[in-house]
């Protein structure tokens, strides 16, 4: 007996890095488990790996940003098993070389307006698309990827600024979702080495600043991520976690 | 196979209550426990339970203001099991128990010192004497009971809610220092929470309810599974954190 047994989760931005991880783990406690991903060959392929593993998984292609890609991606869901129990909004914008690490004047406006359509309204919409099955069923788990930045104002501005929407969501939703026993909790990673190609050094340069001296890799998160899904936090609501080895303090 | 399999874990005022709540769960999860409480006959009687059941708990009998009863305490711990993988700081003179409630200027100066003693005090000490061991083993999990009326800043009880801020402040200094010797340090703030030990009619719980996120009694059960968290692996690369299990009241 698994603690995720049976229940159905949906892992945006689930094809890849820290998504995967979750997706993965989520799989090995029992849970079955919609891969959204936009990036769709990546996500039948950890769709294909829960599957060669004995797990139960699905792979959709999926815009945050799209309200139409959204619904869509409930209904697949509801569809395939019939129910959601758990909405990981994992999915968001955060590619060093495409994304603006600069003063204020020099974000593109239209880059802001991206970050902002994948990291907050992405997740917004997510929940909206959800959230109505979940109320149905009188029970639901939604757990929104933060970040350790809102904390620590050490990041891209318009990033941060995402991240800090995210945690101010995760508060009103689970004030307003309570009596349908959904929780909505957050959690806040600290830059965590998820990216292959990417220059380890970046990684390296964050250790020094945490209690636990060390990279902080996907596998991190996961046990953070299943008691979150799981029904051991039934009574914790509009919290936030973070797990970053101690680097900022919550 | 249990998550906190051959774990040794102390748990402080583990005699009743909430304390007793996380024995429960930890022994289901495989590990072995220390009930340490000032009510040597109630430590007694859990660990006895425990045994019974088929897991392996000691009785000790601690009053965690006390220097030489905290490191008696570890002391037959490392004789029992010969190790210590957790320490729960849970022993506290709880919220409206025992307890004065008044504004600051009338709240007794001796109060004051006996409620900081045992909440604040008391996980200073009961750290102190498990650390050198933990730090030994390059491994150790600690979890202070902090409250979410310090999130609240609930009135007429200065003395119980700063030595909860305390305990948050202890958290978070103790994980910077521990942090690269592999112990994590984390904080559980319960809200008001239905327990045999603070004796108040069910009615006194009710109280709480209609401020939740999540409307009803908050009973001992809802803390288990995060105490659990912190006690496991899972848990490694989390420190000095504070979560708050009270329904959705306080936000932290």
């Amino acid at each position: 007996m698994s603690r995720l047994d049976g229940r159905v989760i949906i892992v945006t931005g689930g094809g890849q890095g820290i998504g995967r991880a979750f997706a993965l783990g989520f799989a090995k406690e029992g849970a079955k488990v919609a891969i959204a991903d936009i990036n769709g060959p990546a996500a039948e392929s950890v769709a294909a790996e829960i599957g060669e593993a004995g797990g139960e998984a699905l792979a959709v292609v999926t815009d945050v940003s799209s309200e139409e890609s959204t619904k869509e991606m409930a209904a697949a869901v509801i569809e395939r098993w019939g129910r959601i129990d758990g909405l990981m909004n994992n999915a968001a914008f955060f590619q060093r070389p495409q994304i603006t690490n600069g003063p204020i004047e020099e974000i593109p406006v239209d880059e802001w307006d991206r970050v902002m359509a994948v990291n907050l309204k992405g997740p917004f919409l997510c929940c909206r698309a959800v959230i109505g099955q979940m109320k149905e069923q009188k029970y639901g788990k939604i757990v929104n990827i933060s970040s350790g930045t809102v904390f620590s104002g050490r990041s891209i501005l318009h990033y941060v600024a995402s991240k800090g929407g995210v945690t101010a969501f995760t508060r009103v939703l689970a004030k307003q979702s309570g009596d349908w026993n959904i929780t909505v909790n957050s959690i806040a990673p600290g830059l965590t080495a998820s990216d292959p190609d990417k220059d380890e050094a970046i990684y390296e340069g964050r250790v020094a600043a945490r209690s636990i001296p060390r990279v902080e890799e996907p596998e991190d998160l996961v046990g953070a991520g299943i008691f979150l899904m799981s029904s051991e936090s039934d009574f914790m609501t509009g919290q936030t976690m973070v797990v970053d080895g101690g680097a900022v303090m919550h | 196979m249990g998550r906190l399999d051959d774990r040794v874990i102390i748990v402080t005022g583990g005699a009743a209550g909430i304390g007793r709540a996380y024995i429960e769960g930890f022994v289901a999860e495989g590990a072995k426990v220390v009930v340490a409480d000032i009510n040597g006959e109630g430590a007694s009687v859990a660990a006895a339970e425990v045994e019974a059941g088929g897991g392996e708990a000691l009785a000790v009998t601690v009053d965690v203001s006390d220097p030489g009863q905290t490191e008696a305490m570890v002391k037959a711990t490392i004789d029992r099991f010969g190790r210590i993988d957790g320490l729960v700081n849970n022993a506290a003179i709880a919220i409206r128990v025992k307890h004065v409630n008044a504004p600051v200027e009338e709240l007794p100066i001796e109060e004051w010192d006996r409620v900081i003693a045992v909440n604040l005090r008391g996980p200073f000490l009961c750290c102190r004497a498990v650390l050198p061991h933990m730090k030994n083993r390059g491994y150790g999990k600690i979890i202070n009971i902090a409250s979410g009326t310090f999130f609240k800043g609930t009135p007429f009880i200065s003395n119980y809610v700063a030595s909860k801020g305390g305990v948050i402040g202890l958290t978070r200094t103790l994980a910077r220092e521990a942090g690269k010797s592999g112990i994590t340090v984390n904080c559980i703030a319960p809200g008001l929470t239905a327990s045999e030990t603070e004796e108040m009619p069910a009615s006194h719980y009710e109280t709480r309810v209609p401020d939740r996120a999540i409307k009803r009694v908050e009973v001992p059960e809802d803390l288990v599974g995060a105490a659990i968290f912190f006690m496991s692996k899972d848990s490694d690369f989390m420190t000095g954190q504070s979560i708050i299990i009270d329904g959705g009241v306080a936000i932290n």
